[in-house]
């Protein structure tokens, strides 16, 4: 029997998550929303400091992929963002996995803050790319 | 109210350049330290023809093509009210610095939950690259009503 070459579990803390982080990502992305960026927008919109863009939580979801397996190998990704981080927070961020079909190897997400709730679930579908 | 009317509304297709410096910026801001992506080198030595672009990359691609915010506005929708509920990419073929990628985003969906508190608004993304598609994307969108309501008031 052939071992599986995917872990069962991986895992990468990313933050804490700065103020230059969030300009840097909004600048990156596009995304200008100022709820990320201005304490007073943030509190407007009911948060007590900047919200964490969501995307930028999904694109430290795709290093935890991407850290373990490589570039090129994250061939889908889905997120439900089920709580925001916000600014200082450092997010955790694990995969289990849950299947393979075929070639590729099925984790299931999950990113919380640490010290704090649930941020969002999630699937990935991997495929390392061969060196042979 | 968000008008439910714009499902099925299509923007018309614009091609938007990667460009190595916007993916390294990208790189520098989600911590990202695998030098595959900006350095030419070390893509080639990983067997790549240039370097890839991160897996989320594209989203920043589809801002440049027709952004979420701008779509809010078509929408009639204000900002504050908003939040990213929902995001997912499928990869077909790398996308990589230099590539000159094809957009076009779809409103699929709108739909209103909780009495109307909530509306969710879907929208498909699809990236093509040589006329060959390479990724799509949907994301849902939640708009917290109240909070715009409170804020018009």
């Amino acid at each position: 029997m052939t071992p599986t070459p995917y872990p069962a579990q991986i895992e990468l803390a990313c933050g804490p998550v700065t103020s230059l982080d969030l300009a840097l990502f909004a600048a990156a992305s596009g995304d200008h929303n100022l709820l990320h960026l201005d304490p007073e927008a943030a509190l407007a919109a009911g948060f007590d400091r900047p919200v964490v863009h969501g995307m930028l939580t999904m694109a430290y979801t795709a290093r935890l992929c991407s850290s373990h397996f490589g570039a090129g190998s994250v061939r889908a990704l889905q997120t439900r963002f089920t709580g925001v981080a916000r600014l200082g927070d450092t997010v955790r961020l694990e995969g289990r996995l849950a299947r393979m079909e075929g070639t590729q190897a099925v984790y299931e997400l999950s990113a919380k803050a640490e010290g704090g709730g649930e941020l969002m679930a999630g699937t990935a579908r991997i495929e390392r790319w061969s060196t042979a | 109210m968000t008008d439910h009317s714009r499902i099925g509304f299509t923007t018309a297709p614009t091609v938007v350049d990667v460009d190595a410096w916007r993916v390294k910026l990208f790189c520098q801001a989600t911590g990202e330290t695998d030098a595959v992506y900006w350095n030419a080198e070390a893509a080639h030595a990983a067997g790549g023809r240039a370097c890839p672009v991160p897996p989320t990359f594209l989203k920043a691609i589809e801002g440049e093509h027709f952004s979420s915010a701008q779509l809010m506005k078509l929408l009639d929708v204000p900002l504050r009210g908003v939040l990213h509920a929902e995001q997912a990419f499928e990869h077909f073929a790398p996308v990589h610095v230099g590539d000159r990628v094809e957009v076009s985003r779809t409103v699929t969906d709108i739909h209103d939950k909780k009495a109307g508190a909530f509306t969710f608004i879907v929208v498909d993304t699809h990236y093509r690259v040589g006329g060959k598609p390479v990724a799509t994307s949907r994301q849902t969108i939640l708009v917290r009503n109240a909070v715009n309501a409170a804020q018009a008031a």
